[in-house]
């Protein structure tokens, strides 16, 4: 069972998808049930899985024998002659950088099943299509091997466009092509430094194996590994035993890099002039931050929230977002972790900047959702500075960020689909004193406003505190960015008072005014299911806002590894 | 020293549970209120009362101890550790008596005060979740959880002042109270990120003893000490130093609303009376205070400076705009501001003794003054109908409540004169200690510096003239409601409150007699002093400040006669004016009624509080909303714009495309088949099928090759 745990994560949505296909119209009242059985599920799983995981264990993230719950069969392999062997892996596992995250799309996919239970449109479709993303979203968390990570990565696009396109709002087209397209983009990049990453990245294992130095079936010590490298930085492994290798572990060893390889350490390729990997960084970089979504890439979001149902939504923000982030550090950072430092200010500086713009932003919506969205943008900018410190604090802080920004932002969104639900409309000047009329609600605007202010004892402020202290100790530490940026950065916390502060007062204080008479029969406040969704919520916002070791524990070995990984590289 | 051995989890001592007890109870209030509603105002006062019970137990356990600490590892971060630590000290056990005291009085004040509201379940739940993070700032010894509680603080605060949420003036008032805050909050946080990049700590006792080991090299602060046995050695530049001081001092600035923060605190009256005098009175705004009492010892000469130059600064400009306002809370919350000015002025003039007096004494007889006008408020409120309609805040409407409400005007004077510094009032020994250390302090500086003594005693004369202003106003003359009332309403006769109201304010009136503190004239003879002394800086040379100890007795001596006489004559001068200008009859008393808006400049200098309110929405505000919008702008017409112009281009260039596929590719093979097509066409018209025609083309090719071979 724990062996293959992670594959039954990954798989669990999918058999719930192949349910509701199968399933005659005639029981369509069923479709929900799949899915919230096949989340539950899913979440009780991810729970086994963190429960599983060895918090003892230490944390490099460039071994494989430091990543747990894995699985790795070979997939498909292609011999090439001279050229050696290409192999693709089914190569799942988790560590302290995506343990947290798994844990976190487990809960908010759970979260939007019961969210999802008003849908009555095309219910078949959309159950189905939710189920799939629900199974591509985790795969792509948990994938090890970056073709199967981009397969999974690709996947989620396709239902991801179909359930904003035909599920969503009034300008559902626009902005399901305009999401798929932009995010295309990004992966395109990605896709180039993957192939780049392939023709320059070799198993050391496998090769191992194929070059006879060891039996498939041996446990590799870290000698044998060593060996097998050195046998190929000096030749003494024939060119055609070099098994080529999608391994995202093996990529974030620079031994691992073919000796004169476009993207090896030593080998100083170059592209335009400017060097491969520098290169091959940006593009990672970029790919990812589309995803994130920093600025300048961010303009998609907005209009994907605003067009897309509250459950997408709350996927959307909850999750998908962090697969930016996650990409950025697994991909971006672990791989070329001296070009990450070379352009540490840039990223310091486009997340401060993330900061402050998406706030300056969401201070002027005039559409509740659209708020939503540019803070959103701001607090991943918290993701971008917080990893550009390189520092164990600052890291910690991004992965922190992303773990509450997921719970706050599924809030947030449910908030809003609260309301509109309600009256179909979500102009946050056609309301006026809400508190009169729905105070429970209001409680848990207040509740959801304030956690995502950053308030103390919400989890956001955990994050944010350790991306501030992080950023500032970096230049004292490793040199990675200024002291003046987390110090200009916190100016965003009082214009993020600010938005939600005046968005409460204009909503829900004052006397109940609503532009449409009629609203105010619709108005009724929360009901069970929303308490269900929202109660759970404000728990873990809480729980991990007071007892941060929970999660701390868990992420802990790997951060300090990984920081460790980037302050030994760049000092080679 | 390793820092691990400074901050080690202590063991277990019962006195955990007494703490426990202490935020546990005000958090158990907060809850029973919120979710059992029923007889909130009965259970929130019950458990207050007990928890004032708890801290006097405490008081009379650890009094004239040297301090306990109490500590536990809350999470891990690589090899640095976070901790929690409680401390019970002097100090901490006199604010856990005040607050918890001024808390229950306030607790037992708004049970008739809120009477009548429909939701005074959430009044009084939000009051206990006050009281829980008030007693977290006072309790806790380590920066990140006096940071935390800060901002519960900051939140219990702003769900306060828009308690009455309907009113829309009380939710902006709530808004600009949590940003200003917050602002302040932000050098917090920069100073959290300073002290934490140099000590990697946030526990008060490990910052003060690295400090104590940190050393200034070539201009750059060192920290050496180990960690984990491992030697660590962060260096910054020596301004940090300063810089984390002053930082730390903007949090205190945002909540003990000092200039350039301050203007949030007159707005904050729009929240109910009883919780302008528990929060924004006598205790959390004591709060900034407080903290820079905490960290005193690490602030450096150039920190102590700046906060000097601060109190001073607000103490006399929120006198100033005290002189001429017309609604009595505001003249008590610019009055507050003032007295806040002067706790700050002490801390930066390094009088960490005669602060902290100050903010217990203001605590008492600023309560008692808010408490007995929350009583005139409140039974002038008894006095509206559906018919009349009158601010019951307004001055203007007051006058000759003396003869109404004796009780309360013998509580408020008494707090009055405590506020005015009359000698035989706790007010006059606390200010009196304060103007004593700046003028020892300034005359140790000198330099430039003499302005902030001008400006010390210069309020001393204002406080005296606009507190006496106001109880002339208020408590002689004539009762002014009824001629501005309609005529044909009889009103309901006036009179003093019952005993929910009378008795708290009359146990905080006796709290304003300088008796409480001892028999002397001086302050240094009081209890307080006995208990409380000045701490030594820790800084590093060059960057450590003098310490006041370290001036002889007999200076203080020699200069205290001078500033004792100068102060009352201030005091009185203050007294006499105000009563020439408003004793009944007097010319600007009997104007009084019509006044609308000041006239004059520095009139409206005065009542618009240097105008600053006004730069920041006017300027300030307008221009980061005017920024928002135009950044909203530049995002969906400029970014957007342009990723939907590649969109458009795109389209464009495949409507080209295609164009260049249809007619030009696809022309080209159209053409290819077409010029076949013709040739075949032509060559086929030729096959017509007709011999004659063949053999006529034969003959005529032959007769052409015959031509062409012949010639």
């Amino acid at each position: 069972m724990i062996e293959n745990l992670l594959t039954y994560i990954i798989f669990t949505p999918l058999v719930g998808a192949l349910v509701v296909l199968l399933l005659p119209k005639s029981q369509s009242h069923l479709y929900r049930i799949v899915a919230l059985v096949a989340m539950a599920v899913t979440l009780v799983l991810a729970i086994v899985a963190v429960t599983n995981f060895d918090t003892s264990v230490a944390g490099l993230t460039n071994s494989e024998s430091q990543i747990q719950l894995t699985q790795k069969t070979e997939w498909f392999s292609i011999e090439m002659g001279d050229l050696g062997k290409f192999s693709v892996d089914y190569f799942v596992g988790v560590d302290g950088l995506n343990l947290s995250l798994l844990l976190l799309a487990a809960i908010v996919l759970f979260i939007g099943a019961i969210s999802s239970w008003t849908v009555e449109h095309k219910k078949k479709g959309y159950f189905g299509l939710y189920l799939l993303l629900a199974s591509s979203i985790l795969g792509c968390f948990v994938a090890l091997d970056f073709f199967l990570f981009y397969l999974f990565f690709e996947f989620m696009l396709l239902p991801m466009y179909f359930l904003i396109g035909i599920w969503g709002g009034p300008r559902r087209e626009y902005a399901a092509i305009k999401f798929f397209l932009y995010t295309l983009v990004g992966s395109i990049l990605i896709l180039i430094v993957m192939i780049g990453l392939y023709n320059s990245v070799y198993d050391p294992f496998k090769t191992g194996v194929e070059a006879g130095i060891f039996e498939a079936s041996v446990l590799p010590t870290e000698e044998m590994i060593i060996d097998v490298q050195q046998g190929v930085q000096n030749g003494a492994i024939d060119d055609a035993d070099i098994v080529k290798s999608f391994n995202m572990i093996s990529m974030a060893d620079d031994a691992n890099y073919l000796p004169y390889s476009i993207l090896g350490r030593n080998s100083f390729g170059e592209i335009f002039g400017q060097s491969a990997r520098w290169m091959a960084f940006l593009a990672l970089l970029i790919g990812f931050a589309i995803k994130l979504p920093a600025f300048p890439f961010h303009t998609w979001l907005p209009d994907a929230h605003v067009e897309a149902p509250t459950p997408v939504s709350v996927v959307l923000a909850g999750i998908l977002l962090k697969i930016g982030g996650y990409g950025i550090i697994r991909t971006a950072f672990s791989f070329f972790p001296d070009a990450a430092y070379h352009y540490s200010w840039l990223i310091g500086f486009f997340g401060l900047f993330s900061i402050l713009y998406g706030a300056m932003n969401a201070l002027a919506q005039k559409d509740l959702k659209k708020l939503i969205a540019y803070s959103s943008v701001s607090h991943m900018g918290f993701v971008l500075l917080g990893l550009a410190a390189m520092t164990v604090e600052g890291v910690t802080g991004a992965i922190y960020q992303m773990f509450s920004h997921g719970l706050i932002s599924s809030m947030l969104f449910l908030i809003a689909g609260v309301i509109y639900d309600r009256t179909h409309d979500r102009g946050i000047e056609n309301y006026g004193g809400l508190a009169n009329q729905m105070p429970k609600y209001t409680v848990m605007v207040t509740i959801a406003f304030f956690a995502s202010l950053g308030l103390p004892g919400f989890s956001g402020f955990i994050a944010e505190l350790m991306v501030f202290i992080g950023a500032f100790k970096s230049y004292g530490v490793i040199g990675a960015i200024p002291y003046w940026m987390p110090i200009v950065a916190t100016a965003g916390l009082v214009l993020g008072a600010g938005y939600y502060l005046w968005t409460l007062q204009r909503m829900f204080f004052g006397k109940f005014w609503v532009k449409d008479k009629a609203w105010k029969e619709h108005l009724t406040d929360l009901n069970l299911r929303e308490y269900l969704m929202l109660v759970p919520l404000v728990v873990l916002i809480l729980w991990f806002g007071i007892y941060p070791a929970t999660l701390l524990d868990l992420i802990g070995n790997s951060v300090e590894g990984f920081t460790q990984l980037i302050s030994e590289s760049i000092q080679k | 020293m390793d820092i691990n051995d400074i901050i080690i989890v202590t063991d277990f001592n019962p006195l955990i549970f007494w703490i426990l007890a202490l935020l546990g109870i005000p958090l158990l209030s907060f809850f029973t209120a919120t979710f059992l509603k029923k007889n909130a105002p009965l259970w929130a006062s019950t458990l207050l009362f007990a928890n004032l019970l708890v801290a006097i137990y405490l008081a009379i356990e650890y009094w004239g101890t040297q301090g306990v600490t109490i500590r536990g590892d809350w999470f891990g971060i690589g090899d640095t550790r976070f901790t929690y630590s409680f401390f019970i000290d002097q100090l901490a056990l006199i604010m856990l008596l005040v607050v918890n005291f001024i808390a229950l009085l306030v607790h037992f004040f708004s049970i008739e005060y809120m009477r009548h509201d429909a939701q005074k379940a959430r009044y009084f739940g939000l009051l206990g979740l006050f009281t829980f993070s008030m007693l977290g700032i006072v309790l806790f010894n380590d920066l990140l959880f006096i940071f935390i509680f800060w901002e519960l603080v900051g939140l219990s605060s702003y769900l306060l002042i828009g308690f009455w949420f309907e009113k829309k003036s009380a939710s902006l008032a709530a808004n600009k109270a949590f940003i200003m805050n917050r602002i302040g909050d932000l050098g917090f946080l920069t100073g959290l990120m300073i002290l934490y990049a140099q000590f990697q700590t946030f526990d008060l006792e490990g910052i003060k003893s690295l400090t104590i080991l940190s050393s200034i090299e070539d201009g750059n602060w060192i920290a050496e000490y180990f960690k984990n046995g491992e030697l660590v050695r962060n260096s910054l530049d020596g301004r940090w130093l300063s810089a984390a001081g002053i930082a730390l001092f903007c949090g205190a600035v945002g909540k003990s609303a000092q200039f350039p923060l301050q203007v949030w605190l007159p707005d904050a009256m729009e929240g109910p009376t009883p919780v302008s005098a528990l929060i924004h009175a006598a205790t959390m705004v004591a709060a900034g205070v407080f903290m820079i009492a905490r960290i005193f010892v690490i602030l450096d000469a150039q920190a102590l400076e700046v906060i000097a130059v601060v109190g001073a600064i607000t103490a006399f400009m929120a006198a100033v705009a005290a002189l001429s306002q017309f609604d009595i809370k505001k003249v008590l919350a610019y009055s507050t501001i003032s007295q806040l000015g002067y706790m700050v002025l002490a801390m930066g003039v390094g009088a960490y003794t005669a602060g902290l007096f100050h903010l217990v004494t203001h605590a008492m007889f600023k309560a008692g003054l808010f408490l007995s006008a929350g009583t005139i408020i409140h039974q002038l409120h008894q006095l509206e109908t559906e018919e009349t309609r009158f601010d019951t805040q307004d001055m203007r409407v007051m006058g000759g409540l003396r003869k109404f409400m004796p009780f309360t005007f013998f509580c408020f004077l008494i707090c009055a004169l405590a506020l005015a510094g009359i000698p035989g009032f706790t007010g006059f020994l606390s200010k009196d200690a304060i103007l004593l250390d700046t003028a020892v302090w300034i005359d140790e500086k000198g330099g430039g510096f003499y302005f902030i003594e001008v400006l010390a005693f210069a309020t001393v004369l204002l406080t005296a003239f606009y507190t006496f202003r106001m109880i002339f106003l208020v408590f002689t003359g004539t009762f002014r409601l009824p001629n501005l009332v309609d005529k044909s309403v009889t009103l309901k006769p006036l009179k003093d409150g019952n005993i929910f109201l009378k008795l708290p304010a009359v146990l905080l009136a006796i709290g304003s007699f300088s008796l409480v503190f001892g028999l002397s004239f001086k302050a240094e003879d009081t209890w307080f002093y006995q208990v409380i002394q000045n701490p030594i800086f820790l800084v590093p040379e060059p960057y450590a400040a003098f310490n006041l100890i370290d001036i002889p007795l007999e200076y203080f001596e020699f200069l205290h006669a001078r500033v004792v006489t100068i102060s009352i004559i201030l005091a009185l001068a203050g007294l006499v004016t105000a009563f020439l200008m408003y004793r009944p009859g007097a010319r600007f008393a009997t104007s009084f009624p019509e006044k609308r808006e000041p006239i004059g400049f520095f009139r409206q200098i005065s009542f618009y509080h240097w105008y600053q309110n006004a730069l920041y929405e006017k300027v300030i505000l307008k221009f980061i909303l005017m920024m928002s919008r135009w950044l909203a702008w530049f995002d969906e017409k400029v970014l957007d714009g342009f990723v939907n112009m590649i969109a458009k281009l795109q389209v464009v260039i495949a409507h080209l495309v295609a164009w260049f596929d249809k007619n030009i590719v696809d022309g080209f093979v159209h053409l290819t088949t077409y010029t076949t097509g013709k040739v075949g066409q032509m060559t086929r018209s030729i096959q017509s099928g007709n011999v004659q025609g063949y053999i006529m083309a034969a003959m005529a090719f032959l007769i052409l090759m015959l031509i062409w071979l012949l010639f």
